[in-house]
């Protein structure tokens, strides 16, 4: 998959999330780095079939909850997503998980992203 | 985007950063309006103050206990019974309101004294319940009254109170969200840990940032059981104090409103390592994908299936219906923090309007992040607009309908432009299957009345046509419908109850036990029913 059709892809996922979804939007920065980091890779984990589990704990078990019912709607919105090989959603999830990061974090223009307490 | 100028505002150029328009491939990293930020002198803000954001949004729908003001009785009487907050125990906390009633005198010599007997008063004269919430207002604040000493005083004097005190004089920020923020934190400090809760169920969440507007909570409160699950507080609908005591034995946060409680859920994770989930009770397929990332966390996922289908096959006819009929209505989202991302998108998709303005009163950049992104281009998104500014964008966007509360709800109105009541609501619960059918019918009539077309017509100059008959919102919905829909068989017009909420009262659930997950029924009784400390 070239970089172009990768993008295109990319972007279809991020569609989804930016209308559906609301993990992306906590109010600090430092939150935002880590619901990206760990919805996303358990999400790319989820969807290349590997184990995405790493504990039991509660907050392991969020991050998973809100990865897999973003599978679920990936692969009912974007049947492509299931025809796909692992290294050409690790390619896509890796320049979505780019594009989140500049968009909710390094680009955002949100003032209170950088505030030390809740 | 580019930033948005209101001609109104061109003799305020602070205004400019304050509005968006947004455009076709732009980006919230293009624009993005400035928000929770000190109204700019010169427009005339319609924000609540931080002492009203603290008491009358989030303290005052829990349901036992006496919510008393100290300060002068306007504070408590003026915004009292605008929210419609009920409970499923006879709505106290709607019925009675408490001020102190401080005067002059109080200010000049200290209002202690006056305080340490109104409360013991308000104990005397309610003696079911043991539970109170005191609230400083800009009066007590300035002089310095200790309301906590004062509160320690009365709880050792009577043994069976208990006492919370909120420090959110209405200075206390720039708008009631600033009250939202104290608040929430002086719960979590004072009040969190204080109750060991009992634990009925494997499954246990806080419901968090749900207001029971109408019985928006009840409804909700109906899937979370059927699935099973205990909610162990309700920050603050239809919650109970002690309940919201015990907040730290949770095993999820479950967050509606994150603008008005964010802070508790974020807190009581770095504190207690109860994850915050974020959700939205509104709409067919949002509310879906929450209940079943809900079920997902708990293992029962299939229990969440089965209720989304069953709801969905009951409700989903009638929604079309109104959806069919909807398709192209302009409205303006103007609501007052958090209904702006949580119905942009799901009103779009789900009955067709389109949504040509989002505006927020008293929400912070994150809800503008969030309602610009869930919105369509060509939106225009404004962050506290003053009335002046609301009505250019009225009379420019010419939109069919605004979203909003009752105070510009009822500017809309002398334009003629209908409004419905997105804080309080007009025919709610909204929220659930059930709730957005109700919605859908709310913009429906609201839209299409009869009464609203006759307000078009000026009898000092318009000829009255005598040619017509009587009109019905159905003789306006239908004109241009193909016959195919209006006489689709599939479709029906809503046939929820005038008030749903009292059978759901009545219904009884079964929960796994926590050690032995054997189900079992667990009576009406036990499910927050009775009053803190009177059990």
């Amino acid at each position: 998959m070239d970089k172009n059709t990768a993008t295109e892809k990319m972007k279809q996922l991020e569609w989804y999330i930016t209308k559906h979804c609301l993990w992306q939007y906590n109010s600090r920065g430092w939150d935002r780095e880590i619901q990206n980091e760990r919805i996303l890779k358990k999400t790319k984990q989820i969807l290349c079939g590997e184990n995405a589990r790493d504990d039991d704990s509660y907050a392991d078990r969020y991050y998973w909850s809100e990865a897999i019912t973003l599978v679920e709607a990936f692969k009912k919105y974007f049947p492509w997503v299931e025809e796909m090989t692992k290294e050409e959603i690790a390619a896509v999830m890796h320049l979505l998980k780019e594009k989140m990061d500049y968009t909710m974090i390094k680009g955002s223009l949100n003032l209170e992203l950088t505030k030390e307490k809740y | 985007m580019p930033y948005h100028q209101f001609k109104c505002s061109e003799c305020i150029p602070e205004r400019l950063k304050h509005a968006v328009d947004k455009g076709a491939g732009e980006e919230l990293t293009d624009a993005l309006p400035l928000g929770y930020l000190n109204t700019i002198p010169g427009t005339i803000s319609e924000r609540g103050c931080a002492y009203c954001g603290a008491k009358h949004v989030i303290g005052t729908p829990m349901k036992d206990a006496i919510h008393l003001s100290h300060g002068p009785v306007g504070c408590t009487y003026d915004t009292w019974q605008t929210k419609r907050y009920i409970s499923d125990t006879g709505c106290f906390q709607l019925k009675y309101t408490f001020a102190s009633d401080m005067k002059e005198a109080h200010v000049v010599f200290g209002a202690e004294k006056m305080l340490k007997k109104n409360i013991v008063e308000a104990f005397k004269a309610f003696p079911n319940i043991k539970r109170m919430t005191i609230y400083q207002t800009c009066a007590s604040a300035l002089i310095g009254d200790d309301i906590n000493a004062i509160a320690e005083e009365v709880m050792s004097e009577l043994p069976d109170v208990k006492i919370f005190v909120c420090n959110s004089p209405g200075f206390a920020g720039p708008s009631q969200s600033g009250g939202h923020h104290k608040i929430n934190l002086a719960w979590l400090t004072q009040m969190v840990g204080t109750v060991e809760p009992k634990i009925y169920s494997k499954y246990v969440i806080n419901y968090v940032g749900e207001y029971n507007i109408q019985g928006d909570q009840e409804i909700m409160k109906d899937y979370f059981h059927r699935m099973g699950i205990q909610i162990l507080s309700s920050f603050t609908g239809n919650g109970r104090f002690d309940d919201l005591c015990g907040m730290h034995r949770a095993q999820l946060n479950v967050l509606e409103c994150a603008r008005s409680a964010e802070y508790i859920c974020d807190e009581l994770r770095a504190r207690y390592g109860i994850p915050r989930m974020d959700i939205d009770g509104f709409g067919f397929e949002a509310l879906s994908d929450s209940l079943l990332k809900i079920g997902y966390f708990f293992g029962i996922e299939d229990r969440a299936r089965a209720i989304i289908a069953e709801e969905t096959a009951r409700w989903k006819p009638e929604l079309d219906w109104y959806a069919a009929r909807l398709k192209g209505i302009k409205v303006c989202l103007w609501p007052g923090g958090s209904k702006l991302w949580h119905w942009a998108h799901s009103i779009h998709k789900e009955m067709g309007v389109e949504v040509v303005s989002v505006y927020t009163k008293f929400g912070h950049q994150g809800d503008m992040e969030k309602g610009i992104s869930r919105c369509e281009s060509g939106a225009l998104a404004i962050d506290d607009p003053n009335e002046l500014e609301a009505l250019e964008a009225m009379y420019s966007l010419k939109p069919d309908i605004i979203f909003t509360g009752k105070r510009p709800g009822e500017v809309a109105k002398k334009i003629r432009i209908p409004y419905l009541n997105a804080h309080a609501y007009h025919n709610g619960p909204y929220k659930g299957y059930e709730g957005w059918v109700r919605f859908a019918r709310d913009i429906y009539n609201a839209v299409y009345s009869p009464i609203h077309k006759l307000s078009f017509i000026d009898i000092s100059k318009d000829e009255i046509p005598a040619d017509k008959g009587f009109a019905t919102q159905q003789t306006y919905s239908d004109a241009g419908l193909p016959d195919a829909v209006k006489n689709d068989e599939n479709l029906r017009k809503c046939t929820s109850k005038y008030d749903p909420i009292p059978d759901l009262r009545e219904k009884t659930y079964s929960f796994p036990d926590p050690d032995t997950e054997k189900w079992r029924v667990i009576p009406n009784e036990e499910l927050s029913r009775k009053n803190s400390g009177t059990e």
